[in-house]
């Protein structure tokens, strides 16, 4: 799966040093103990500092969106533009924040809002560990793993 | 200071060239179009004591545009930014500084030039990168580098949840072109068919390409004025009737009982958007019913917030917008003429200018062949963020009975 190098900023370290040790990392209260996405700056509830803590890796999916290539025409396609059909999620924690992020080991056919998930890191040669999300129990038959070619649109 | 009487009106409008525009900067563009509206009016850039600049993408101009303009001793002036919802919030703005006397005579502009003669129209609003920072800039190389991937989880939501298709938001495409190729003005004027809808290349499934607006360069500005004034200058008053806004606040996380969402709600992100309490809003002050509504301009920049827009108005049922839109209302002839202009998806994409300066067209009688008879109430939306900001304004070209 390619994506493009990722690179720490300062501001989500205990997240990226989860993600290298397959562990998932998220935002909480100090004060209300509400569970916060890793961008998260304040808690909205009660105002009150977030810190960081482990989070189950359990999820529920919301949406979802297919990324196709970008077909040649539309100018040149860079190297980092997603290259291939990619199954794009909104998932929800079991803790409860929503995340943006893509699925992998997915067989199309189920995907629905609801379909259990659990947090995935894939550790690339270059650049830091990210975050996707598998589902929960599968048997795969047809299933984007991310990394073949688009597909054309379907009638 | 002359007691109002009656609703504000729009008394100008300005246009400039829309589309591919090169070679003039987003603030000259605004300056052309304020200057256009002004002389539309009737009025000159001495009459203008208020201005009210809408944000755009970087390289809109601001408040320096009162003296690009020359402007002097304005008493309003102020940039403003709900990004799509702004246009309806500046007309708002406008209204009530004419009504209490703060101002008497209040342009109000967009203007944005994103398109550059060499690059692909999509490059302005995606981004590329070698490298991405940070747990967002991860989220970014995940493939979230616009906002289509954003309204394609929303559009998805709507489907897995209600049943629409993507064949259904090929029937606003294919109403809201046959609008455009009765405009002179519009980009996008060949006609095209449901199945052109279908084979047009995926953006971020389900939206295809045709799903997608618009991108433009140029600048629309109007000038708002009380009904008095307006009835003694050059054009026919486009009245005011009333306004609203709605940012519901949708929060990103689990709704219910025991969860963190508040109110006990199941998080309805991108299924309901602020059009419910905009519109009421709108609505009442304007003693008007969706019933009353013969003619809508709403903010389309994908076929999906067409659709969306329609349900929280309450002029279908929630899940119902893809059988309305399917069953040919909003096309030409049809029984709800929405986006007559072509609106952001085939004729200009000035963010909440185009379907308000389109309202303002129709409310007068100027639109040509695409003209609708029944103009007397017109709805117009704006919608900013990943739905997340609407604004609502109905105008008609009757002073309220």
């Amino acid at each position: 799966m390619e994506i493009g190098v990722v690179r720490r900023d300062g501001r989500g370290e205990a997240f990226f040093d989860g993600a290298a040790a397959g562990r998932l990392v998220i935002k909480r209260c100090g004060d209300c103990a509400s569970w916060y996405a890793p961008d998260a700056t304040e808690c909205p509830g009660c105002g009150g500092e977030l810190g960081w803590a482990a989070a189950s890796g359990r999820a529920t999916l919301i949406s979802w969106a297919i990324s196709h290539a970008r077909p040649r025409q539309d100018g040149p396609v860079p190297t980092t533009t997603v290259p291939t059909t990619t199954v794009l999620a909104l998932v929800e924690l079991s803790e409860g924040p929503w995340l943006h992020s893509r699925l992998a080991e997915v067989d199309r056919a189920d995907l629905r809002e609801g379909l259990p998930l659990r947090a995935h890191f894939e550790h690339p040669d270059e650049g830091e560990s990210y975050l996707v999300f598998h589902p929960e129990s599968s048997v795969l038959t047809d299933h984007f793993s991310g990394d073949r070619p688009g597909e054309e649109p379907r009638p | 200071m002359t007691e109002p009487e009656g609703p504000a009106a729009i008394a100008g409008l300005g246009m400039t060239e829309l589309g591919k525009v090169f070679g003039r900067s987003p603030r000259r563009l605004a300056a052309d179009a304020v200057r256009l509206a002004v002389a539309d009016a009737g009025l000159t850039l001495a009459d203008v004591d208020g201005l009210l600049v809408s944000h755009g993408m970087s390289g809109s101009p601001g408040i320096e545009l009162a003296a690009s303009l020359g402007l002097r001793d304005l008493r309003l002036l102020s940039q403003l930014s709900a990004l799509g919802a702004t246009a309806g919030a500046m007309i708002s703005y406008a209204a009530m500084s004419v009504l209490t006397g703060a101002a008497s005579a209040v342009a109000c502009v967009f203007a944005d030039a994103p398109l550059a003669p060499e690059r692909p129209t999509g490059a302005a609003y995606h981004r590329d990168a070698p490298e991405y920072h940070g747990f967002r800039g991860m989220t970014a190389a995940l493939g979230f580098r616009s906002v289509n991937a954003f309204y394609a989880l929303a559009t998805q939501r709507h489907m897995a949840r209600y049943g629409t298709t993507s064949e259904q938001l090929g029937a606003i495409a294919v109403a809201t072109r046959r609008w455009a190729a009765r405009n002179p003005r519009a980009q996008l004027r060949d006609p095209i068919t449901i199945d052109d809808h279908q084979r047009s290349r995926w953006v971020v499934e389900p939206l295809h390409l045709l799903d997608c607006c618009l991108v433009s360069n140029g600048a629309i500005a109007v000038v708002v004025t009380g009904a008095a004034r307006a009835r003694d200058l050059a054009r026919t008053p486009t009245y005011i009737w009333g306004w609203g806004q709605g940012h519901p606040g949708h929060r990103r996380e689990r709704g219910g009982p025991g969860g963190p969402g508040r109110r006990g709600e199941r998080g309805e992100w991108g299924l309901t958007t602020g059009a419910v309490t905009s519109g009421q809003v709108a609505m009442k002050m304007a003693g008007v019913t969706t019933e009353d509504i013969t003619l809508c301009q709403l903010y389309d920049c994908y076929t999906y917030t067409v659709l969306v827009s329609l349900e929280d108005y309450g002029f279908c049922g929630k899940g119902e917008g893809g059988a309305f839109a399917a069953s040919g209302a909003l096309g030409p002839g049809g029984a709800l003429p929405i986006n007559t202009g072509g609106g952001q998806l085939s004729a200009y994409y000035m963010w909440g200018m185009t379907p308000l300066s389109e309202a303002v067209i129709q409310a007068r009688g100027d639109g040509g062949e695409r003209q609708v008879e029944a103009n007397d109430v017109i709805l117009v939306s704006g919608n900013g963020g990943i739905l997340d900001h609407h604004s609502t304004v109905i105008l008609s070209p009757h002073t309220r009975g």
